[in-house]
């Protein structure tokens, strides 16, 4: 049976594709590798704009709150009217002269019936969070504008919604887990990404160089890679740095731990990647196009970086992409060991370390960190599968 | 052949002797040798004194002539003395081991059992909806934080159900014989092994959808298929066994578990096996157990590492040893 083709069909089909728009087509026929891209760039999304969310919610990651700890998801909390007069007070020492001024405005305009004027504030805070907005919006039209505003804002945050409850400081969940979304996509990304670097580099010289030099790199990375994994962190992260030379002078840097952190991890994360790049260089080394390239006279580093590094460069986006998969899951576990991000930094394995001791009050301050840890994990991995599917072209279904 | 099993025997042993340096090393950075812990006890120490004590316990000499030290008295049989128990190691490691063998030995089986048959049926129903739940259930296996597992397992049957027991070995103050013990050790252990399994059964199934459908694809399953042989005499005997090479490399490599644990989960069960010894002993310095738990679970990994290349090659004939 033969069927005729219109022009349009024709040409459709006898169009040459580019390589990535064929890469591209089968990759989005890998549903699932789809979805854990859309994932991803919504975390990063919501990493990236942290400090716009919690500037547009009102919501702030340190700000603790002792009386209202443990509470469900979904629940609002009012101020009681003690904390409503601290804050007002905290207001009041830090902008004494404007909320002078303010508080005569709204007395001498009748919103609020305070026999002295410095109460006027502390009177207009304790009414219902609606009305005193509304006072306040009365008493803007003056040139105190920007006060009132600032005074509205104080009075808005005396009821916060908190869409997964507190946690055991008071603290709002929500806006720990986006903080703490940076901190896992960081050192998830960054590590995959320089440890991926370091096996290229070790990969590449001992595939292309071979001899002694392969003997001696390869033996290392089996080394390592036997050592246990677990145990070896803990001692690692546990080490006294003043003990060691070089980087001692790291000590009491404000950001000690996450320094360790991405050290250790790239410590132990690269041989992977330089064991699949070796075997890649070893296999592309014998091809023709390289001895062209050597009998053309080329150097050693023109063949390794022009002729054989475009080849492993797929390979080494899936190691990179599984890679930060496995960082954020270390990340975790380390964290969640006490041993990786310190507190108050929030990270999703330090939360759910806080949460493992609460199981009983509040099971859902362990259940969402590591949830999210979960769907991070589970996105990269599907994204690496998809890659993997797309370039290797032995999968390709048609 | 003899020669390779030989020289790979020898370089076992010498990375087995550099890594045990290299954790020495370690945890010789690490804060509070005996005699620091003394001077923090004590305020009054002087520092004689401290001299005096670093003599004695040997602490003033450099770490190579401390390893050599530690690995001579150990090759005589003598493990050393642990600071948190005070008892010798080898008293304290020996419940241990058999605590850590039930748990990984009951876990592997259970996900082998389950792994096996999912992972050859996705591979023979490739692309179907079977081949995706299989798929997302063995993804779901590869990227769990096993910490999380284990709190939302207690949770549920722990805290919620109240049917087993949240953490533990065994229960403590009951002297139960025979029957009831093996049924009590049992509830103790069904939460940690599944959480084991788990992660494991993941990756098995993985591996072995993959060898499967690697093997289906041969030329002489085609064959047996036209000669009208059995399906399932096809898929077992000329399909599975093929494989199985793969698998084999992949479960030997779990088995380097067995002995040395599985840190995380046992801490968080509070199961008494050698990962939550390991834990501890590093936490507490307990330098003696920490660093025979180490060599535990090097020895073990690569030993299962040898064990994997010999079997490969029992497995697939057409593998040679030069």
């Amino acid at each position: 049976m033969s069927t005729e083709l219109t022009d349009k069909q024709r040409q459709a089909i006898e169009k040459i594709q580019p390589m990535w728009k064929i890469i591209f087509d089968q990759f989005l026929e890998h549903r699932m590798a789809v979805i854990g891209l859309c994932m991803i760039i919504l975390f990063l999304l919501i990493a990236v704009l942290a400090p716009v969310i919690s500037m547009v919610s009102g919501l702030d990651p340190e700000k603790q709150n002792p009386l209202q700890r443990y509470k469900p998801p979904f629940s609002t909390i009012v101020a009681s009217s003690s904390q409503k007069e601290e804050y007002i007070k905290s207001f009041i020492e830090k902008n004494p002269e404007e909320s002078a001024k303010l508080s005569q405005v709204l007395i001498d305009k009748q919103l609020v019936t305070s026999s002295r004027a410095e109460d006027a504030l502390y009177d207009l805070a304790q009414l219902e969070i609606n009305e005193a907005l509304q006072k306040l919006d009365q008493a803007k039209a003056s040139e105190l504008a920007a006060t009132a505003t600032a005074v509205k804002k104080v009075i808005q945050d005396f009821k916060t919604y908190h869409v997964f409850g507190t946690d055991e400081l008071g603290r709002d969940v929500l806006i720990r887990l986006i903080y703490g979304t940076r901190i896992s996509m960081t050192v998830g990304i960054l590590v995959a990404i320089f440890s991926s670097l370091i096996g290229l580099l070790i990969g590449a010289v001992a595939g292309f160089y071979g001899g002694y030099i392969d003997t001696i790199l390869m033996r290392v990375t089996d080394a390592l890679l036997s050592l246990p994994i677990f145990p070896v962190l803990i001692v690692v992260a546990a080490i006294d740095l003043n003990k060691v030379p070089l980087l001692n002078n790291l000590v009491g840097a404000q950001s000690e731990s996450m320094y360790k952190l991405f050290f250790i991890l790239l410590l132990f994360s690269w041989m992977g990647t330089a064991r699949l790049v070796r075997g890649s260089v070893l296999a592309i080394r014998e091809r023709e196009f390289i001895l062209a390239s050597k009998t053309l006279g080329a150097k050693d580093s023109t063949i390794i970086f022009k002729n054989i590094l475009p080849n492993v460069i797929s390979p080494l986006l899936v190691s990179v992409t599984l890679g930060v998969g496995g960082s954020i899951l270390f990340e975790s576990v380390l964290s969640f060991l006490g041993l990786g991000i310190q507190p108050p930094t929030p990270s999703w394995g330090n939360m759910l370390s806080n949460g493992q001791e609460l199981i009983w009050e509040a099971p859902s301050l362990a259940f969402l960190p590591g949830l999210l840890i979960l769907i991070t994990t589970m996105s990269f991995n599907y994204l690496g599968d998809g890659l993997q599917d797309a370039i290797d072209p032995k999968a390709i279904r048609r | 052949m003899t020669n390779f099993i030989l020289r790979r025997f020898i370089q076992t042993l010498v990375v087995i002797v550099i890594l045990s340096y290299v954790s020495y090393f370690l945890m010789t950075l690490m804060p509070g040798d005996p005699v620091e812990l003394l001077i923090q006890s004590n305020p009054k120490i002087t520092p004689e004194d401290v001299a005096r004590l670093k003599q004695l316990y040997g602490l003033d000499q450099p770490t190579y002539v401390r390893y050599w030290n530690w690995v001579s008295t150990i090759l005589q049989g003598d493990l050393g003395y642990s600071r948190t128990y005070r008892i010798p190691v080898s008293e304290l490691i020996g419940e241990k081991l058999v605590n850590t063998f039930i748990l990984s030995m009951s876990s592997l089986t259970f996900s082998l059992l389950i792994a096996i048959p999912l992972g050859v049926l996705a591979a023979l129903k490739a692309g179907t909806k079977w081949d995706y739940i299989v798929n997302f259930f063995s993804f779901s296996g590869i990227s769990m934080p096993v910490f999380w597992l284990a709190l939302m397992l207690i949770i549920l049957f722990a805290v919620k159900l109240n049917w087993l027991p949240a953490s533990g070995t065994f229960t403590i103050g009951q002297d139960l014989q025979g029957f009831d013990y093996a049924l009590d050790r049992i509830k103790y252990l069904i939460l940690p092994a599944l959480t084991l399994s788990y992660l494991t059964i993941g990756s098995f199934m993985r591996y072995t959808r993959s060898s499967m459908l690697e093997a289906m694809r041969n030329d002489y399953i085609r064959t047996a298929k036209a000669k009208g042989l059995d399906y399932q005499t096809i898929i077992w005997k000329h399909g599975f066994r093929n494989a199985l090479i793969p698998l084999i490399t992949v479960v030997t490599l779990s088995f380097s578990g067995v002995f040395s644990g599985a840190l995380v989960t046992e801490t968080i069960f509070s199961y008494q096996g050698v990962g939550k010894l390991t834990y501890d002993s590093i936490i507490s310095n307990d330098f003696n157990v920490a660093m025979i738990s180490f060599i535990i679970s090097v020895t073990s990994l690569l030993v299962m590492n040898f064990v994997a290349d010999m079997l490969y090659g029992v497995a697939d004939p057409r593998i040679s040893y030069k």
